[in-house]
């Protein structure tokens, strides 16, 4: 490996302080002069007409400054699929209908929070009920209520993959695996609930700080709604406590605060409450999974039909980009040289699903996990080995998808094996004790550009000072992951700067270079980092041309910026330090300041993803055979992130997957009562604690990525999906049950055994 | 949810907080560590008029114990601190058990026992202990003091026996005994930070070998804290083997009444409340044989 000087340190988070002390600035920490506090009505019913809206009586209200229906909004529909416009199904506030318990129906903004809140409970909204469909089942069987007019099958997306031959391949095998698998909604329950503050200037432009992922996509869609000019809308991404999926479109109360502010001429802000959250908030897809595999009787796959139903809820959301996703991840980790996929996203009257921390992997390779788990008992081959005899390797061809250009699978399910003592525990433990393997595959960012974006999809600028320092600006959004970290070592790393002489601003529309695309798909540091790299190798040219003038260099030289300076590296004396380096372009260039832009854009990279993280992972549990609880003793997990550019920060990442894997395996779900979510608090969404987390040791496999920043590629996605099936087939190796529909509770496990 | 308006006071002896609850009548509530009152209020679903804080009374978070007369907790000991008095660790283990499992150390910090059981939740975790080990409390009005088993206490969720202008002031343990040993086990979703969706409390007398008496008392299975009086009459007279664990446990199992919530099923509550009605019993023999040695 290459010796950096920052890359691959553990240099502290640069909001980790502010964060600590309490300091760091969040949306709702915000208050302007003249605030107004916004509420929003949401639908008591699962599906109806409404008939009336009355809001005198909440505009009569002492503080109620503003009240708004559908019927003061230009009624654009929107979704984050631009290039696809009828899959764009949703208005911010309802039009005619309502699709689920929480749909958006009216909005008050007054002088403080209660007032609003008394006011929502004085709009008279009059519904005519309809039937509501609450799974996939009824809402794809004849004679179904149609949620949406234009969608009269209530199936908004279908996606197919078809190579190989899937009939002659079945035909071959000589073991054929069939299971259904279904999978509950769970909350990203994010610790920051949604908050967006909407200002208006004099000259009625708009900005809006918002706890957002992606704040180029809200500035397109806040437009496009409002009908107004994308550059008359700026978006400010203040600090964020977190996404993990569910921050990535434009959402109902960023719209009225921005038309709210607009019509009042006053700052209104939207906070969300938990209990709203739950109720309303985006999920990750409840989905049914049907899978056929074939194997050789040696464990070799040859086949594999998937077919999947996402239960959307009421609109698509992102519900398209995951139907997509879960097909590509059904054919990653292993060679399937014969596959077919159908993806189907349903509509259901429930809130709507969307992007969730794996977008359709944790879904789609528990069931390939489980069943390369089943399969390899079924034709007495060790877990294990059956990977390591299908594992994907650098170079391989995904037909349609990709080439993988870095694969360090094998290597980490060798690792993960070892450090975790597998063949020794899998014959030596204790009854009621398990242990199991999960592995995964994830996308470095997509390539499929559903935004229809004209930019690149990552750009920055970097300026520089005769003074020795660096300014970054890029749209990339840290919401909490670090990517304002880790792209200032990127760029000090190849300035030879230290973190300290870089100046950084980020995620704000109206300052950052266009575009980016924003954080999701596990793709800020492969394009955000390949963007810095560019600008600053710009940089660099200048710097280099300068030095190589003034030392009468030979073109042969090669010069580099290191430990501050600018200089030969065959003759370091032939060099100056950085400030001065500046300071000789800018006077070659008669005062021109020194800065450039850089951006990336995956081309010619296939359709998915310019690079994959692999990674494999064994957990051991002890299961309490009179109970059914199940304790997860041990953790480890070994993976191939490509270069790591910040331990602390990837073992960060790995901590918040299995913290977010336990509660997904064993705990977490949403709890529905038809249409309406029923365990809307803490106390009863159970999610794993501080207390709850097990032990854990990793190691990070050494690749190098060529397409990814310094070799790097994603770590942030990808480890949300090894843990629940290593969970699973750890309690399948304690206690014989084999869980085919999330989350294992004790009341399954008891059931059972 | 805005809060209800509400008068704020923090009176500094007995006398004025009971003089002010009886004034200010319906609509006045008392408040210790406000870990129940204010998540209620925040939800709407307390609107008082009053609020008397009764954490400025001097020593009424006393704890105080000597052998004979036993253990005597203030109103306003915090949980915190129940936890880290070593006379209760040694001589009333089940109350640790139970304490220990409630909440998390910021909620311990501010929350009380008498706060816990004045707020009667079915689920509350300290009653079952603390009602097998023949707990009593006292209550303070203008017109008085009445002491109370704590056995008798419970009415239904949220009720109590307690009247309007009362103030509970402390709660009693009886002095340890030579042979008698309790536990509380419970169980819930999550290991950290929950709600029981079922607790199960046992005391128990053992002599020559047998138990000669029994109290168990089952939490989050009924409306209130139940005592499972026929486990434990079944109990009586036989030896700790499997057999007298099973009659046992089966019997508790069938005497709770629990329903089906978003926490677990009723089914699963009975079967829970067998495997730990087995387990508390096992453990309860264990501590009333060490106290022997
Ligand atoms: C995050 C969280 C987790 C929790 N986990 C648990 C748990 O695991 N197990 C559990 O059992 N509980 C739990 N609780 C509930 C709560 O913390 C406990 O019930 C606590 O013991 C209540 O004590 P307090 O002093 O805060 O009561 P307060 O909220 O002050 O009072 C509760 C009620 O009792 C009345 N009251 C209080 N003191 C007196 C008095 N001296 N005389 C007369 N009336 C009085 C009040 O008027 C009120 O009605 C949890 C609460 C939270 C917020």
């Amino acid at each position: 490996m290459k010796e950096y000087s920052i890359i691959g340190k553990d240099v502290p988070r640069t909001d980790a302080e502010a964060k600590a002390r309490g300091s760091a600035l969040y949306t709702d920490d915000i208050r302007l002069p003249g605030m107004l506090h916004g509420r929003i009505l949401r639908s008591p019913i699962a599906h109806g007409i409404i008939r009336s809206i009355d809001t005198s009586k909440a505009s009569r209200l002492p503080g109620v400054k503003c009240v708004i229906t559908s019927d003061d909004t230009p009624k654009i529909k929107y979704g984050n699929w631009r290039l696809f416009p009828e899959t764009q199904d949703e208005y911010p506030l309802a039009v005619d209908k309502v699709r689920f318990i929480g749909d958006e129906v009216a909005a008050v903004a007054a002088i403080d929070r209660d007032t609003a809140e008394e006011a929502l409970e004085l709009i008279e909204v009059e519904y005519e009920e309809l039937p509501g469909t609450f799974d996939v089942e009824s809402s794809r069987a004849e004679g179904a209520p149609v949620i949406h007019d234009y969608c009269p099958s209530n199936v908004s997306v279908n996606r197919k993959i078809k190579y190989g031959d899937i009939e002659k391949g079945f035909s071959e095998s000589d073991y054929i695996r069939e299971d259904t698998f279904s999978f509950q909604a769970i909350s990203h329950a994010y610790l920051e609930p949604c908050a967006s503050l909407a200002q208006v200037d004099l000259d009625g432009r708009i900005t809006l700080w918002t706890s957002t992922q992606t704040p180029y996509i809200v500035q397109c869609l806040l437009a496009s709604t409002l009908g107004m000019r994308e550059n008359d809308i700026r978006i400010i991404k203040p600090y964020v406590g977190g996404g993990f999926g569910g921050k990535m479109e434009l959402r109902p109360w960023e719209f009225c605060a921005a038309l709210m502010a607009k019509k009042t001429g006053r700052p209104v802000k939207f906070t969300l409450g938990r209990e709203e959250e739950f109720l309303a908030g985006r999920r990750r897809h409840p989905m049914k999974i049907h899978s056929r595999v074939g194997f050789k009787k040696d464990g070799t796959l040859v086949a594999k039909d998937l077919r999947i139903q996402l239960d959307g809820g009421a609109y698509n959301a992102m519900g398209p980009t995951a139907t997509f996703l879960c097909g590509n991840f059904g054919a990653m980790l292993y060679r399937y040289p014969n596959y077919r996929f159908l993806g189907e996203h349903v509509y259901t009257n429930k809130p709507p699903a969307s992007a969730m921390r794996g977008f359709g992997a944790p879904q789609s390779l528990y069931a390939s996990e489980v069943q390369m788990n089943i399969a390899a008992e079924e034709l007495g081959i060790d877990p294990v080995d059956i990977r390591l005899k299908n594992a994907q390797v650098s170079g391989d061809q995904i037909p349609d998808v990709a080439t993988i250009s870095s694969c360090g699978f094998s290597e980490s399910i060798r690792a993960v094996a070892e450090m975790s003592g597998w063949y020794e525990k899998r014959k030596s433990l204790k009854p009621g004790q398990g242990i199991g393997i999960g592995c995964y595959s994830f996308i470095s960012g997509g390539v499929f550009n559903w935004f229809n974006t004209q930019y690149p999809f990552s750009a920055a600028e970097v300026r520089v000072f005769s003074d020795g320092t660096a300014h970054l600006l890029t749209m990339a959004s840290d919401i909490g992951q670090g990517s304002d970290t880790v792209l200032k070592q990127i760029l000090a790393e190849e300035l030879g700067l230290r973190m300290e002489d870089i100046r950084m601003t980020s995620a704000d529309t109206a300052m950052t270079p266009q575009g980016d695309l924003g954080t999701w798909g596990s793709r800020v540091t492969l394009m955000a980092g390949n963007a810095v790299i560019d600008a600053a190798r710009k940089i660099k040219e200048q710097l280099f041309g300068a030095i190589s003038a003034r030392f009468n260099l030979n073109v042969i030289h090669h010069v580099e910026c290191k430990n501050g300076r600018v200089q030969a590296t065959a003759r370091p004396d032939y060099g100056m330090s950085f400030g001065e380096a500046v300071a000789m372009v800018q006077k070659a260039n008669r005062g021109e300041p020194l800065f450039a832009r850089g951006s990336y854009t995956p081309r010619g990279k296939g359709l998915v993803t310019p690079a994959f993280g692999f990674g494999a992972q064994i957990a051991e549990v002890e299961v309490d055979r009179e109970t059914g609880l199940v304790k997860v003793k041990n953790m480890w997990t070994a993976h191939d992130c490509g270069t790591v550019i910040n331990p602390r920060s990837v073992e960060g990442q790995l901590a918040g997957s299995i913290q977010m894997g336990l509660g997904y395996a064993l705990s977490e779900q949403m709890v529905m009562d038809g249409g309406r979510t029923v365990n809307v608090d803490f106390a009863d969404y159970k999610m794993p604690t501080a207390m709850d987390m097990p032990p854990s040791e990793v190691v990070h496999v050494d690749t190098y990525e060529p397409e990814g920043p310094m070799g790097a590629k994603e770590t942030g996605e990808g480890l949300a999906s090894p843990t629940a099936p290593a969970i699973s087939e750890a309690v399948y190796h304690a206690t014989g049950f084999r869980c085919k529909d999330l989350p294992i509770t004790p009341e399954k496990i008891l059931k059972a055994i | 949810m805005r809060l209800p308006r509400f008068e704020y006071y923090a009176p500094e002896t007995l006398e004025a907080a009971l003089s002010l609850l009886e004034d200010r009548g319906e609509g006045a509530f008392v408040m210790a560590g406000g870990t129940d009152m204010m998540v209620k209020m925040s939800h709407g679903r307390l609107k008082p008029k009053t609020i008397i804080s009764l954490k400025s009374i001097p020593g009424m978070d006393m704890i105080s114990f000597d052998p004979a007369n036993g253990m005597m907790i203030g109103a306003t000991t915090r949980l915190a601190d129940i936890l880290t008095d070593l006379r209760i660790e040694t001589h009333y283990p089940a109350l640790i058990q139970a304490v220990q499992t409630m909440a998390n150390v910021e909620v311990r910090n501010m929350a009380t026992l008498a706060g816990n059981i004045c707020n009667a939740a079915p689920s509350a975790d300290s009653a079952p202990p603390l009602m097998v080990m023949n707990a009593e409390v006292s209550l303070a009005s203008v017109r008085g003091e009445r002491r109370l088993p704590l056995s008798d206490f419970f009415r239904g969720p949220g009720l109590t026996l307690m009247q309007a202008g009362e103030i509970m002031t402390s709660i009693h343990l009886p002095a340890p005994q030579v042979g008698r040993g309790a536990s509380y086990m419970r169980i819930s979703a999550r290991c950290g930070v929950d709600i029981a969706a079922v607790g199960v409390g046992v005391e128990v007398r053992v002599q020559s070998g047998v138990f000669s008496e029994a109290r168990i008392v089952l939490g989050a299975v009924a409306p209130v804290p139940l005592r499972a009086s026929g486990s434990e009459a079944s109990l009586i007279g036989k030896p700790l083997n499997d057999e007298t664990l099973e009659l046992v446990s089966d019997m508790a199992a069938h005497e709770s009444k629990p329903i089906s919530d978003v926490r677990a099923s009723a089914d699963y509550r009975k079967r829970m409340v067998a495997v730990l009605t087995r387990r508390a019993i096992t453990q309860a023999y264990e501590r009333s044989t060490a106290r022997h040695s």
